[in-house]
């Protein structure tokens, strides 16, 4: 089921409170698994941000910010590397990869057009996938 | 005639809302696209305020969307913050509703795997993307790649909480070493 609940586009962590809170409770579950979800978060990171407003003036803050943006950024591609750790148990798929990479990276392609173009062959090898002996 | 403000959150929440259709493989993907639309094209933040705000919605507890939540907060307050949140979720939200209910009714299980591989098989190439990208923007020194670099490689080989990095990241540039 969690798989089922990743596939789809958005933030992966609503989409699994989607998920188990309609089981439960239907759309009402839903909606409370999503509030209870994000409501906390969203008022820590409004202080911190007016923590920002006041303080970002100061070299020291700026530094520590390059930092931690810095390993935010190595974070993003971690899970891209360990979801491609999975992948390799169907080494075709990984064409879907490179494809994904040249016309973002090289063509400079849009997300939309990006998606639009390596759906269908994601889906062809997904099929094979699927369907091998 | 509408107020700017409401304006602002109109346009806040569906370019918001457009961008979370495209977001295969989390908001993580989305990255760059995020970029792109709050500092190139809408200026709703200067390129440094959104790193800090990457920087910021990492150091956070909670999901990782919270960079959109404060892209929100900074043009339109509480009120935006909310806008934004509500407009990056509710499109997956709705369409994750209806299509578990039509996956755990497909008869045929090959279908429903192969929907689930294709997801997978994108988000592959869409984070990995994004990742590159987002380090091209945000990323302005040898140090700060090297940082960058290390962590993939100590998150690769080990399993150490990100939330350690995360503390190395932030000595380390409070050192004034990134």
């Amino acid at each position: 089921m969690l798989g089922v609940c990743q596939l789809v586009p958005g933030p992966n962590i609503i989409n699994l409170a989607v998920c188990v809170g309609s089981r439960y409770a239907g759309i009402r579950g839903a909606l409370a698994a999503i509030l209870g979800l994000i409501l906390g978060p969203i008022a820590i990171v409004i202080l911190l941000g007016l923590l920002y407003d006041h303080y970002s003036y100061m070299p020291m803050v700026q530094g520590m910010l390059r930092g931690v943006s810095a390993v935010g950024i190595g974070l993003v591609a971690s899970t891209g590397f360990k979801m491609m750790r999975t992948e390799l148990s169907y080494p075709p798929m990984l064409i879907v990869t490179l494809l994904i990479l040249i016309a973002a990276l090289y063509f400079k392609l849009g997300l939309g057009w990006v998606v639009l173009i390596t759906l269908p062959i994601a889906l062809y090898l997904a099929w094979k996938k699927a369907t091998r002996a | 005639m509408l107020s700017p403000f409401v304006d602002t959150l109109i346009s806040l929440f569906i370019k918001f809302s457009a961008l979370s259709f495209l977001a295969f493989g989390g908001v993580n993907a989305l990255l760059p696209a995020l970029y792109e639309l709050s500092v190139t094209q809408s200026h709703w933040v200067t390129a440094q305020t959104f790193a800090d705000y990457f920087a910021i919605a990492n150091a956070a507890p909670g999901p990782n969307f919270l960079t959109i939540t404060l892209i929100g907060w900074h043009v339109g307050g509480i009120l935006g913050a909310l806008i934004s949140t509500i407009a990056i979720s509710w499109p997956s939200s709705v369409i994750i509703y209806f299509v578990q209910r039509h996956i755990n009714n497909m008869q045929d299980l090959r279908k429903q795997k192969t929907v689930q591989y294709a997801a997978a098989g994108l988000a592959v190439g869409l984070v990995l993307a994004s990742a590159w990208e987002i380090a091209l923007h945000l990323d302005h020194s040898i140090a700060a790649y090297l940082l960058t670099i290390g962590v993939v490689a100590i998150t690769f080989f080990t399993r150490v909480h990100p939330l350690y990095l995360i503390g190395l990241g932030a000595i380390l540039g409070l050192l004034g070493l990134v």
